[in-house]
């Protein structure tokens, strides 16, 4: 048994307010001067600003609060526990798997702790194209500093796992340039299981940074509850009805938490966010609500060489290429970030294509086999208006998200690069991830095959885990749900802190800008809601 | 020949499978009581012996064995999924554990207990090669569901070489 520290565990007998699930009972009211809905990215920074200004809190979270001694490593504890819908939550046509957090700390708990300011053409494309003139680079960087400082995030100075640096060996003999990715964490063990929830606490995730700090400074944390709805009266909100959950999602029986408070913040991730507006019937004169929802849709190529890869091992992504993003404008065809993910049992044998001898001779190879994934970035042009959230007849969320020609088009490209790289790097063997192929064993067969393949949904498996959009931020009230604060152009005291506000998608890994953001917007609402001068670092 | 006719059910077919699917759901659960009920076991069964093929052991005992494991497996991770998915998932195997289902979705004529490996596994191919959404969305759902159960048990990782997670 493992005898590292557990600052949760710790925190918890310290006396941190915890109610829900198996802490303290749900009481039936609680008043407050900001509740925050979510405990990911956008959370848990404001929780700190807010706190440190000297408000009282309270954090509204659906999922459980887990943290390392409860993190084995086990994609089968993993997924069910810390995962929006067992991590098998789907677009409406089937068509996108989405990786979702749904613990205390969201998506943080469990992403991959790849960091990237939000690159310079997104911030340009939104000053010019959607009206945001004060999001520049110069007037950002410090936000994103902050939080750089705060999370512990530099570069990756460790060597690659040998899945990363197939990424960095291909691209180098094509003449692309790849870079080592900028990470957040802290004495990092090297184990790779960073999807799993960090076993070792290094991973500086919302959980054991700004959460604590929020609970150490008096905050209330309510874990396996949902916000069921934000009651509206005389324009503004009144007061959110929760319902406690079981940790499936569904209701358990019939708790019910009253939530009032001065100000609240909607940060329970794009998809849930905007369904909370849509379910409380926030204004939306403009039908901007659940709108524009960006995935950067994901296509993977597989590849098998004759030496062990091991892709469970070691940091999951430490290389990236901008390549195929930098060399296209932005606002063209669609470009593509390309990275290496971590391989494990499940995420490998359900992600893949195929069944039967030819299933089984492919997983033989696992120990051998090599992934590199694209992810595309969509928002950018007329043709990419990304998905929409609506609500299921129960309230719950759903995701349409058409993949259309435009995207399609992008993922064959996508699927061409990756090949072409894989061979580079000496594979024997490519694969794209699509229903109707069957593997390649040189480039000049997988170029010819993949220009001819059929690129259409569900043929193509194509899976996200970075949701973004939604409640975007306007520059004017029928450009956005926010107004560049972060408050809603309609409900004065309703905020929206999360990866939901961006006006299209980042093009990186969306974590860091979803901190610097928040940082931003949080440290200017503690200031009008305290008069306080808080910072985040 | 099959093949052929099946297509020409076409997308009527589909869409009447699809209304006449919560019914069906309903007098023939396949998904009961957060457990897999007889109908929706012989399924997932058929389909994990054809998707497994060459990876469940071969002695008839430990394949025996690793099937109710692996059935047991199923009914632990839908359990889970949320109410909408569930669902859907009892709507689906409610309809293929009935003929027109079975025949009309999966393009199966034996019954699912009855069905040789070959047979489930040409009828899969003929859901993932299908232009029917539905039918491609079955197949994927059978599929991945199958694989994800299976290999999330350590007694399946040796076969393909993963050691487990390192120990702390």
């Amino acid at each position: 048994m493992s005898q590292l520290p557990d600052p949760i565990r710790d925190g918890l007998a310290r006396g941190w307010k915890v109610y829900g699930g198996p802490h303290a009972a749900l009481p039936q009211r609680l008043d407050c001067d900001v509740a925050i809905i979510g405990s990911g990215a956008g959370a848990g920074i404001t929780a700190e600003l807010l706190t440190q200004a000297g408000l009282d809190v309270v954090i509204v979270e659906e999922g459980p609060l887990r943290s390392s001694s409860d993190f084995h490593q086990r994609e089968s504890e993993a997924y069910p526990s810390l995962y929006q819908e067992s991590a098998a939550r789907k677009t409406a046509d089937k068509a996108i798997n989405i990786l979702q957090g749904r613990c205390v700390g969201g998506s943080t708990t469990v992403n991959w702790t790849s960091s990237f300011r939000t690159p310079a053409a997104t911030l340009a494309h939104w000053q010019t194209q959607h009206g945001l003139r004060d999001f520049s680079v110069e007037n950002m960087a410090p936000w994103f500093a902050q939080a750089e400082r705060r999370l512990n995030i530099g570069p990756w100075l460790t060597a690659p796992n040998e899945n990363n640096e197939l990424l960095r060996r291909g691209a180098r003999k094509l003449g692309i340039e790849a870079a080592v990715i900028h990470r957040n964490v802290k004495g990092c063990w090297n184990l790779g299981s960073c999807g799993l929830g960090c076993p070792t606490n290094a991973k500086q995730s919302m959980l054991v940074t700004t959460i604590p700090a929020a609970l150490d400074r008096g905050a209330k944390l309510v874990v396996q509850t949902r916000v069921h709805q934000l009651e509206l009266a005389q324009g503004r909100v009144q007061s959110m009805r929760c319902t406690a959950v079981q940790t499936d999602g569904s209701a358990a029986s019939g708790h019910e938490l009253q939530i009032t408070a001065r100000h609240y913040v909607v940060a329970g991730g794009a998809i849930n966010s905007p369904a909370l507006l849509l379910r409380s019937s926030v204004p939306d004169p403009h039908g901007l609500v659940g709108r524009r929802t960006f995935l950067h849709p994901v296509v993977i190529s597989a590849a098998v060489f004759d030496q062990k890869v091991e892709g469970w091992q070691g940091a999951p992504q430490t290389i990236y290429s901008d390549h195929f993003l930098e060399t296209q404008p932005i606002d063209g065809p669609i470009g593509y970030k390309l990275e290496a993910p971590p391989l494990h049992p499940v995420i490998f044998a359900s992600t893949l294509a195929g069944f039967g001898q030819a299933q089984t001779e492919m997983l033989a190879q696992f120990p051998h086999s090599h992934s590199l994934l694209a992810l595309l970035r969509d928002g950018f042009h007329a043709e990419s208006v990304g998905g929409r959230v609506t609500l299921r007849s129960d309230g719950t969320p759903l995701l349409d998200y058409p993949l259309n020609d435009y995207v399609m088009e992008g993922a064959r490209r996508a699927f061409l690069s990756m090949a072409e790289i894989q061979f580079a790097a000496g594979a024997k063997q490519v694969i794209p991830v699509h229903e109707q192929v069957p593997g390649y064993t040189n480039w000049a067969q997988a170029r010819a095959a993949i220009a001819a393949l059929p690129m259409k949904p569900l043929l193509t498996r194509v899976v996200s885990a970075h949701v973004m959009g939604g409640c975007a931020i306007g520059a004017d009230e029928a450009r956005g749900v926010v107004r560049p604060d972060g408050v809603s152009w309609q409900v004065p005291n309703l905020s929206v802190h999360d990866g939901s506000l961006f006006p299209t998608s980042i093009g990186a890994n969306p974590q860091l800008s979803v901190y610097g953001l928040t940082n931003k917007l949080a440290t200017g609402l503690a200031k009008r809601l305290s008069g306080r001068d808080v910072a985040l670092a | 020949m099959q093949r052929r006719t099946l297509l020409k059910l076409g997308i009527g077919s589909a869409v009447v499978l699809a209304a006449a699917g919560a019914g069906v759901a309903l007098l023939a659960p396949a998904w009961h009581d957060g457990r897999l009920a007889d109908s929706g076991r012989a399924i997932f069964r058929a389909v994990a012996v054809a998707v497994l093929d060459g990876m469940l052991p071969t002695a008839t005992a430990e394949r025996d064995t690793a099937l109710l494991a692996h059935l047991g497996r199923l009914d632990g991770a839908i359990a889970v999924f949320p109410a909408a998915t569930q669902a859907e998932l009892a709507q689906l195997l409610g309809l293929l554990a009935v003929a027109p289902g079975r025949i009309g979705l999966a393009g199966l004529q034996p019954r699912w207990e009855d069905a040789s490996v070959g047979a489930v596994q040409h009828a899969l191919q003929s859901m993932r090669d299908s232009s029917l959404a539905l039918r491609q969305q079955a197949y994927q759902a059978l599929r991945d569901l199958t694989n994800a159960a299976y290999f999330s048990d350590p007694t399946t990782w040796q076969r393909i070489g993963y050691p487990g997670p390192v120990a702390l």
